[in-house]
């Protein structure tokens, strides 16, 4: 069945803009199950597929770990795969994305990111994201829900690489964007069709085709695990340069384009910086803007690219800065500080020694302020002037 | 860069782990583990071929109208002895062929 | 000697292939899923990709590395994906057009404890696959612990016989009578010493697998855990059928029939005498086991009688 779909402008929510993504880009296999605040995306798939819009198999499972393990059964099989998540969902996948990146499995996922069990707040934050970052995954975070169409089109380009052949998970704020409806211009889909031809001039990945005598997942004895997840991180390392080209060949298919692995805001000049990821750059954007008017150099960078973490391209937006400030929606034990700051101040040998403050703020959907974000600058700008300054700062 | 030189022979060839057996097959000399090993008295054999079926590693094979262990499989289980409706296989020690060669 | 000639047992007529495993492979001798892996194999043909976990068949059926002990198609993945990894392969096999013999095959911790939820699951949405679940009764292959799938009064490493302890206290989950209330087209019981009513019904098993799920519960003694001789495997299976402890039964579109009649049903002490987790049990512990055993048959009997005339 051939599907045509036009280019098009709706006002539409960061879920709806999700599942239109997924389904541009014609799946084989979507199975998902839902959870708050992702549920929207299953639903409008399940629309999709029910109106023969989505031509594809498409698996209403009894859970997350069954979704997961339903796309990588199937990507290994050959098959283009979709799912969609959320938090519990995902910590419930836990031993499948292990499996799933293990494999090797070019698998697109968006996680809607929601606080995880224990002090049960159905509310934002991106403590689940967080916790999956070494299960071998690709992670990426979107700012807005035309980022978010953008990202998982990316997605699809970026997992399929022959080079790269790893599953990619496309993070946004749940509650923020989930539900939040803005105008979003829907691409047409032989547009799409032809931003992904390239995967197909590619050699083809393995595939578990029966009466071939081949198996997926063999042990990998000694050397040959070893080897293997060398290969793994060396694919790892070869997805930031990717993430860049992708972006710019998107810019040249679509006119639209997010800064590859990490995009700067006013950066280049200042003095001092914060770094954001996720829905609050905004917010974060405006503030800047208000105090570059009040005199003060100040800029921002937006991480998206979480894994790989983007040494290199983090390391040059932040060097030769005063102060650096990191904002964090999750926390990290030990260190008393958040995640993404505990990994920008291993970046230390690379930019030097200057002040380094954490921030975590946002946790369950506690909004994150132009006050809060006033507050954070003042802050970093003390630090840039030699003041004491204490590390890690909880807000509100 | 690393300890995986350039140039240097893999051991995989794919980005994951896949193992193909079109063309040949891992295998153990499982007649090693034997102690005792089933001999046919073929004047009581009458054919009818339980041993065969029944065999786990299915390794009792034809031998004219009779059958005979493939020992350099057969792991002595005697699974061939207890299903053998007509009393005709006996394990016998592994000792008592000392100057066979064990391994087929 | 020319007279006698060999008249091999009719199961032989069932089979498609030659043997698709390695003759060498580390399973211990006298193994019952040893026998159960190459029969299953034989009869299911080269077009088949099984899907199973770390297991007792690990270490058989998956590769190591770039090679592997079988010519069979195999998916590797974790106890809790089975069923759910089996269905993304089938579901993608159909939306490209390949046939295939998709198959679950894991022992009765994985069908009957951590891949329960996933199997149930697949069952419900009737994806078109089979799920063999061979039982030896418990976790086998990591130091022979308890299951869902131990039976009442056996002695297992976490269910140890000592003086306030006396093997498992609660029934064995009556899995395949479970499966068969999903509404699925075709469940069955079988086990390795009657073969050809194996054989049929994984001749059935491929068939029906093509309109939906497909359960078979294969009872598969283990040599080591449970304490028999290495020749006894096949001899203890068929004192399994004999007692009704494991009968043999078939469940079609609904209409449960059982496939081999015994007509007068030996004790149950007539299997727990050949098996050492057994052992230990005492008079009224057998009583209780010989009451389970009833029990469960009365209501397989009921359901036999009562659908076998329903539309």
């Amino acid at each position: 069945m051939t599907v045509q779909l036009d280019k098009q402008s709706k006002v539409i929510t960061g879920n709806a803009a999700a599942a239109y993504a997924a389904m541009l880009c014609r799946p084989d296999v979507v199975a998902a199950y839902p959870i708050t605040p992702q549920s929207e995306v299953v639903e409008q798939l399940a629309r999709f597929h029910a109106n023969g819009v989505l031509d594809c198999e498409y698996v209403p499972v009894e859970g997350e770990n069954s979704a997961q393990n339903v796309v990588c059964g199937a990507s290994m099989a050959g098959g283009r795969t979709f799912t969609a998540t959320s938090s519990y969902g995902l910590v419930y996948m836990y031993d499948a994305l292990f499996n799933t990146a293990g494999y090797r499995a070019p698998v697109v996922m968006v996680n809607v990111n929601r606080e995880p069990p224990g002090i049960h707040a159905v509310c934002s934050g991106q403590q689940d994201m967080i916790s999956t970052r070494d299960t071998g995954w690709v992670q990426l975070i979107a700012e807005s829900c035309q980022e978010i169409l953008d990202t998982v089109i990316q997605g699809f380009r970026l997992a399929e690489d022959h080079d790269i052949q790893l599953p990619v998970m496309i993070n946004y704020d749940g509650y923020y964007l989930s539900y939040l409806a803005e105008s979003v211009e829907i691409p047409a889909i032989e547009d799409v069709d032809k931003y992904l031809e390239v995967l197909k001039s590619q050699p083809q990945r393995p595939r578990l085709i029966p009466g071939q005598s081949i198996g997926c997942g063999s042990h990998g004895m000694g050397m040959g695990y070893v080897e293997l997840r060398r290969r793994h991180m060396d694919a790892m390392e070869r997805v930031k340069a990717k993430v860049d080209d992708i972006d710019a060949s998107f810019a040249e298919s679509f006119g639209r384009s997010y800064g590859g692995q990490v995009e700067t805001y006013r950066a280049e000049d200042a003095d001092i910086v914060l770094v954001t990821s996720g829905s609050v750059t905004g917010t974060a954007r405006t503030v800047v803007d208000a105090r570059r008017e009040a005199g003060l150099k100040v800029g921002l960078v937006k991480l998206r690219l979480f894994r790989p973490f983007p040494v290199q391209q983090l390391s040059e937006a932040l060097k030769g800065k005063k102060a650096i400030g990191v904002l964090d929606r999750s926390i990290g034990f030990g260190w008393n500080c958040g995640p993404i700051f505990m990994e920008t101040k291993a970046l230390a040998s690379q930019i030097g020694i200057v002040p380094m403050l954490s921030f975590i703020d946002g946790l369950a959907n506690m909004d994150i302020t132009k006050e809060h974000i006033d507050t954070m600058i003042d802050a970093i700008y003390d630090a840039s002037q030699g003041k004491d300054y204490q590390e890690t700062t909880w807000l509100p | 860069m690393g300890f995986i030189k350039e140039n240097e022979k893999h051991i995989f060839e794919t980005e994951a782990s896949w193992s193909d057996a079109s063309e040949h097959l891992l295998c153990l000399d499982t007649g090693d583990w034997r102690t005792e090993r089933p001999v046919v008295d073929q004047d009581r054999c009458n054919g009818c071929g339980f041993c065969v079926l029944y065999c786990p590693p299915q390794c009792m094979l034809a031998d004219g109208e009779y059958f005979k262990a493939d020992l350099a499989y057969c792991k002595g289980c005697g699974v061939c002895v207890k299903e053998c409706p007509k009393q005709a296989i006996k394990m016998i020690p592994e000792g008592e062929f000392a100057d066979d060669s064990a391994i087929g | 000697m020319a007279e006698k000639k060999k008249k091999m047992p009719r199961v032989f007529d069932y089979f498609e292939e030659e043997d698709l495993f390695s003759g060498g492979v580390a399973w211990c001798a006298g193994c019952a899923l040893e026998l159960n892996a190459r029969f299953v194999g034989r009869i299911m043909g080269k077009n088949t990709v099984l899907v199973g976990t770390p297991s007792c068949s690990a270490p058989v059926l998956n590769g190591q590395n770039t090679a592997a002990w079988h010519k069979l198609g195999h998916y590797a993945c974790t106890m809790t994906g089975v069923a759910s990894s089996a269905t993304g392969l089938s579901r993608y096999y159909r939306k490209a057009g390949i046939d295939a013999n998709v198959m679950c095959f894991t022992g009765d911790g994985c069908a009957q404890d951590i891949g329960f939820q996933t199997m149930s699951g697949a069952a419900e949405r009737n994806e078109k696959m089979i799920y063999l679940c061979y039982d030896n009764e418990g976790y086998m292959n990591t130091g022979v612990q308890r299951s869902s799938g131990t039976p009442f009064g056996a002695a297992t490493s976490t269910t140890p016989v000592g003086s306030a302890g006396h093997g498992k206290d609660t029934a064995k989950k009556d899995l395949p009578m479970l499966m068969s209330m999903h509404d699925i087209p075709y469940v069955a019981t079988a086990t390795l010493s009657h073969l050809e009513d194996y054989a049929k019904k994984l001749q059935k098993a491929k068939e029906k697998s093509r309109e939906g799920f497909v359960y078979l519960h294969v009872f598969c003694p283990c040599v080591d855990g449970w304490r028999i001789p290495t020749d006894s495997s096949i001899q203890v299976c068929r004192a399994a059928v004999r007692t009704n402890y494991f009968p043999l039964w078939e469940s079609e579109d609904g209409h449960y029939r059982i496939t081999h009649n015994v007509s007068k049903p030996k004790p149950v002490e007539e299997l727990t005498g050949l098996v050492g987790k057994f052992k230990h049990m005492s008079k009224e512990e057998k009583e209780t086991l010989q009451s389970m055993v009833n029990k469960r048959f009365n209501i397989l009997k009921a359901l036999c009688e009562g659908t076998q005339n329903a539309a």
